[in-house]
Parts: C-alpha cells; structure tokens; sequence
C-alpha cells in the first residue's frame, strides 16, 4: 500500500497553540456579567441532610443565590446507573456536593460557601470492601442491589481438581493495589450559559461531550436539541472526565440566574469531584508444572467501588477477563467482586480494571519462574498466547497476537546490570 | 548500600467497549472546492493526538497532507457522536468510522473524475500530491480543487456521513465464558532499578517498552503514549496514593499526592511490534492504556532482582521495602 502521511510523523495542530500558550482551556474563558458558583460539599461519609440554611450566605453582598436538591428538576445522573445525585439530599461519600453558592465574585462565592449551614444527621459508614460485603451491613444503594455487593463476575474453566493435581509448584500470594487519582494537570472548570437561542451551552473539557449533553438534559429536564457541549482543550483526562463533575451544577445555576456561570475547582475541589481508581485485594494461586507449564489458576479480586457504581461493573469485569495475564491456563476460576462502601467512588482510570491485575498475575510468573528454576522471560515464553490460543473466557485469539515479537524485541535488554556503590 | 535489579513484566488489553455492548463512533467529511477538506467528529482530543490521526487518515486517503484537513471534534452542535474517548478506542473506532467517511465521499469523488476523464471504472483514479488523474496518464490529470470546484458547478457535492460499529460478544454470566473484547493489545516492559537498602528508596534508571499497536500510525504520537503510560506507571508502582481516613482525603493537593516530576522519570527506550490488525484502520490498534500496563510489574519484579524482596502491595514505599528487608534479614519469608 502507497503510505506516505500514513506512518509519517505529522506535528500536531493542537502543538503550537500549547507551546505558545494560545489554547483556551475551559478556565481560560470567559463572559461578560457572568458570576461565579462554588459548591459546598459534605464533610461526612454517610449522613442524611435534614436541613440548609443559607440565610447568612445570602445576606452577604453580591450573593445572587444558593441552590439545594430541591432546586434540581431530576436530581440524578451516572454511567451505568443514574445513582449520583447532582445536589444531595443522602450524602454517601465525604465530598458529595450538597449545595451550590452563586455570586458576583469567586472570593464572594468561596467565602459564601462558608456560611451556608447543612445540618447533617451522621450515619454509620463502612470503609472496608470485605467487610461492606457481609449481609450484616446495610446497603448503600438498596434501589440497585440488596446488599452493597454491586457485581460478581465468576470465571470457570477447565477442571480445578485436575489443574491443581498436574500442578508441581503452587505459588499463594495476596496483592492489593491502593485509591489513585488521575491529577490531571488541569483542574475541572465550566463556562455554562443560556444562549440566544435559549440553549444551555456548556464548555468544558470532558471525554464525552454526548454524554454530558445527555446528563444535562436529563438532571435540567431539556431535550438534547437544547443543550450544546462543547469541548475546550483537555489537559488531560485518563478516565477522570468521564463522569459529570460540574457541568450539571454549572448548568443548573445558569438556568435559575440566567446569567453566564463559571466554576473552576481548585486542587483540593478536584480531588473530591472525580472517580478514583479501583483499590483492589487479589488473592491468586497459580499452579505450573516443573517444566514451567501454567496449569490452574484461582483468583478473588475485590474492588471497592466506593460510594456510587460509575463504571465499577465494567472495570471488575474487565480485572476478570485480564486476570490470568496473556498465558494460556487451560483450568482457570476467578471471581471478581465490586462493593459499595463510602470511600471516594471509583470508576475509569487508564487501564480500567486491567492495570491492578498485572501486579499480581506478573508477580506469580517471577516467583513460580525462580522456583521452578527458570529465568522470567522463559517462563513468559512457555506460556504467553499466540494466534489460536483460548483465553480463560474461552475467546480464541485471531488476527493479531504479537506478544512473541514484542518479547523477541526486549530480550536483549534484560541482561543483569552491576551493583553501583 | 545501592543495589540494582531488572525486571520484566507483560500484559495484555482488550480495547473498545466489550461485552457486547455497541462500540460505534461516527463521523462526517467534506471535500471542499480548493481540495482541503474538513472531518467533523464527537471524538473528544484529550490530548492524546486523535485529531492528528484523523488528519492523517483523510489526508492519505485523499493524497493530501495533514495540514490540508480540518478536523473538528467534540462539539454536540456540530459533529456527530462517536463515543466516548477511553477505553483504547478513539484511533481504532473513531478511526474506522473517519476511514468509512472518507472513503464514502472519495467514491462519489471517483465515480465523476472517472466520468470527467472518460475513464471507464474508477479504478484508474488516483489521487496524488494534490491532484486527481488516470493512473499513468500525464495528459490526463487536473488539481483536486479544480475538479471539485467543477463538480460544484455541475450541481455534485463530496460529502459524507458515516458509522463504524466495533462488535463483541458478552460473556455468560455463569461461567464467564464469552469473546469479550476485540481487539486485544499485547507488551512487555522492562525496568532497570536502584534500590537503597539504607534508606528504602527506588530509583528508575531505566525503562524498555514494546508495544503492539498494530500498525503506527504516527510515530511520535506511539512514543508519546509510551512516555506518558510508563510515566504513570511509575506514579502507580512507587509514589500515588490517596491517603484516607473515614472517607476522607489526607492528602487532596500535589504537595502531599506525588506524582512523578521530570526527575522520577527515567530514560524511557520506545519500541513497537507492528503486526497488523485487519479490522484496525490501515492495520492499527489503540495503545492509550496498554501503554501504562506493564510498568508496575516490571518494576515490583525489579525490586526483587535487585535486593531479593517481593513487594505484593502498592505503592512501593521506601517505608514497605525496608520492612520487607528487615523481615528477610530475620529469615521470613519474602
């Protein structure tokens, strides 16, 4: 095939404007008469809301208004579910926004925040995924699931009995993986505003500008024709962008003002208005034979969902699926399990699931390798999958399956390098 | 003392939406009357380089440059949905449904050059350089702009609105068992550490990826997902953790959450296997996350070739090291 942009290395358009400083990110822009909105969120895990008072907020000069759940016309959104509320009545994690301040100014807004008075009634909260798990706690989200277990993905294949009987080493070994946040180098910010047109357009920078659209319609009670998002430059994402932050409140308080409404988190803001990372607990045991064949293999990975199920189905599903590495293990049970508890929820995060289970499934290929006596790249070249090999879903591999050349590529550089002093 | 360690560590990712659920992105292109043309997609840059990749794509298949394209994303009010920007899939998905697009309105395209030149299949076009002519025949050539402009005048309009639809199937949810995801990208990883037995910290001096993308699109930009993923690799292996006390957030600032700076960050090799993928656009698959996948075991497994302990949880601080030390120095086990 004639290849000639194709395979080349074209600069990027978005290059220079980055360089030179010229990119509007969404704190870059701005509307004349437009105020500022900052959110008050819940210093609590678990509690109901039984009051707000705003008074004293409101009575400080250039406030323009202070929006609670009561003010939204349909108080929900969420990836899977629409289990989040936009401002929240039933507060789940530390961080759920249960009120919006609008003012003139943002020093006017922050400081209007303060006095804005929630009166709280604290409810136990449960921060252990395993212990989140037993009948005894209560549920977190009862509408969805009868206890806090949001999803269970077993994996069987083969016949364990004769995996762990053809195995000659066993290795047993737990992992665990910790909450890790995108850091995305630039804070969430919104410019929201009622067109001339009457349309809410929001710019902001998301991964989804169709699926914000669609929440913002829904929590606003408009049609999607009415609702335009548009997406300023992203400084970075990594799945932290993909549920709503603070489009819908932007939004919100444009369409009580009507005035343009601007919202920019600061760091700390940020750190409580996106998902995190799954923290996972890995139990895995990992049968080969003596000459460094993979026979069986049984894992249980738990994966705290935290307070709401964002994308939690999919990433446990994913750590299943990903769970025995890219080797061919013909005996195979793994279960994998997301749970609600009132941690800071957790959702897409590049590697989505996948990223936690290669700690442990390459952690298990090194210590059966040492044990067996073999040097870690053998052991991955004895196992690894090849076009035709059958995964342990049972999908036969076509097409392009080139780990053998990716492993043919770094073995020279895995000669042992010398102690330094 | 300072002792150093290889290690090795592979994954595998299957991109796009999986389990069934339809993975479609869409896309509109325009030729305009001076031979630019323009791609309208919801695929949202997020600063990966995606719209760079459409470029490329409609500027190959219209033997144009990249700079000749206009490619406009994420706007609801003006381009067409195509699916969110995670899960690997932007350059695959959104990629195809740019390539169906563009080939769409190449067609109509051919169809009245051939007729324009008295060709008598459309075979014999080729577009080239900015021109459009019969294969072969210096006579018989004319700009790319000319011939659209013409084709205005004669009422024609190169125009096109196209779908790509990624298909998987779910899994049994008894068993498991199933066809997931398609298609699956593969790498390996190798990380040179330092580890200071004295005080517990790990050094990266050095990092080698290999990764299967199918086919490279854009070189830089494969070097530039490498750099970023093995960068967050690290971040992930040895420094980020949100620090929680019932619930609550210990450390929400970059002062107290530490990601990598410029000097956790090693000399990073970038290398990559292509072995097309047939379904991917001109043999490509999606490298965002695979990118970041085979660090933290390449360096965990580091760590134990260079001082004999097996860190089993993240992130690996210099604080779990040294115990694990101390607790190998007694004769536990590792």
């Amino acid at each position: 095939m004639k290849s000639s942009v194709i395979g080349s290395r074209v600069v990027r358009e978005d290059a220079w404007g980055k360089v030179f400083g010229q990119t509007k990110f969404p704190a870059d822009v701005n509307l004349p008469g437009q105020i500022y909105a900052v959110v008050i969120r819940s210093p609590h895990p678990h509690a109901k809301v039984l009051g707000i008072n705003s008074e004293k907020a409101m009575s400080l000069e250039g406030v323009v208004t202070v929006l609670t759940a009561k003010d939204v016309p349909n108080n929900s959104h969420g990836v899977l579910f629409r289990d989040q509320p936009v401002l929240a009545e039933y507060v789940r994690m530390v961080g759920d926004p249960v009120a919006v301040v609008g003012a003139e100014t943002e020093e006017i807004a922050r400081a209007a925040a303060k006095l804005v008075v929630v009166e709280y009634e604290v409810l136990p909260a449960v921060f252990d995924p395993e212990e989140a798990m037993t009948p005894a706690v209560l549920p977190l989200h009862p509408n969805l699931r009868p206890t806090n277990v949001l999803y269970h993905m077993p994996i069987r294949r083969g016949n364990m009995e004769e995996g762990w009987a053809k195995a000659d080493i066993v290795i047993e070994k737990e992992y665990s993986t910790q909450h890790v946040d995108h850091a995305f180098l630039q804070p969430e910010a919104v410019l929201a505003y009622v067109d001339e047109r009457g349309h809410m357009v929001v710019q902001t920078a998301t991964q989804y500008a169709h699926y914000d659209r669609g929440e913002i319609a829904h929590a606003l009670g408009l049609r999607f024709s009415q609702v335009q998002v548009k997406t300023l430059a992203v400084g970075g994402a990594f799945g932290g962008r993909e549920d709503i932050s603070l489009q819908i409140i932007a939004a919100l308080m444009a369409r009580y003002t009507l005035r343009p409404v601007k919202m920019e988190n600061t760091r700390e803001e940020s750190f409580y208005s996106h998902s995190k990372r799954h923290p996972m607990k890995m139990y895995y045991k990992t049968g080969a034979t003596k000459d460094g064949k993979l026979v069986a293999l049984e894992a249980k990975i738990i994966g705290d969902a935290g307070a709401y199920a964002s994308w939690s189905i999919n990433v446990l599903r994913k750590s299943a699926v990903h769970a025995s590495g890219p080797y061919v293990i013909p005996n195979v049970s793994i279960d994998s399990y997301a749970v609600f508890t009132n941690n800071p929820y957790a959702g897409a995060m590049r590697g989505f699931g996948a990223a936690q289970t290669v700690l442990a499934y390459e952690s298990q290929m090194d210590l059966l390798a040492r044990k067996i006596g073999i040097s870690p790249l053998e052991i991955r070249l004895r196992n690894h999958f090849k076009v035709g090999s059958t995964t342990a879903t049972g999908q036969v591999l076509t097409g392009s399956v080139p780990l053998d050349q990716c492993l043919a590529k770094i073995a020279p550089y895995l000669e042992r390098g010398g102690d330094s002093q | 003392m300072k002792k150093r360690g290889i290690g090795l560590g592979c994954s595998w990712y299957g991109t796009g939406y999986g389990n069934g659920f339809p993975d479609v992105s869409s896309a509109f292109v325009e030729i305009h009357d001076d031979g630019s043309a323009t791609v309208l997609t919801g695929a949202v840059d997020v600063g990966q380089g995606s719209n760079s990749i459409f470029a490329q794509i409609v500027a190959e298949e219209l033997g144009l440059e990249s700079q000749d394209i206009c490619v406009y994303s994420g706007d609801t009010d003006a381009t067409p949905d195509s699916g969110t920007t995670a899960a690997t899939r932007q350059t695959y998905n959104t990629g195809n449904a740019v390539l169906k697009a563009v080939r769409q309105a190449k067609s109509s395209l051919l169809d009245y050059a051939a007729h324009k030149f008295s060709c008598p299949t459309t075979e014999g076009i080729e577009l080239k350089n900015g021109s459009i002519g019969v294969k072969g025949d210096p006579s018989r050539q004319m700009p790319l702009a000319d011939m659209v402009f013409q084709a205005r005048l004669a009422g024609e309009r190169f125009i096109s609105a196209e779908s790509s639809t990624a298909r998987s199937t779910p899994v049994d949810p008894e068993t498991g068992q199933g066809a997931p995801y398609w298609p699956y990208a593969f790498g390996c990883q190798s990380a040179e550490v330092e580890v200071d037995t004295e005080t517990g910290m790990v050094r990266v001096l050095k990092v080698v990826a290999v990764h299967d993308v199918g086919k490279a699109l854009n070189p830089t930009q494969v070097e530039g997902q490498i750099a970023g993923g093995v960068t967050q690799g690290i971040g992930f292996a040895l420094l980020e953790e949100l620090e929680l006390h019932e619930g609550k957030i210990k450390n929400p600032a970059l002062s107290s959450y530490l990601i990598p700076t410029a000097l956790d960050v090693p000399n990073i090799e970038a290398l990559y296997v292509e072995d097309a993928e047939c379904t991917g656009p001109f043999g490509a698959k999606g490298l965002g996350e695979p990118a970041m996948l085979p660090t933290v075991a390449a360096i965990i497994n580091a760590i134990d070739d260079a001082v004999g302990v097996r860190i089993t949880s993240l992130p690996a601080t210099p604080e779990k090291i040294l115990q694990a030390l101390a607790e190998k120095k007694r004769g536990g086990e590792c």
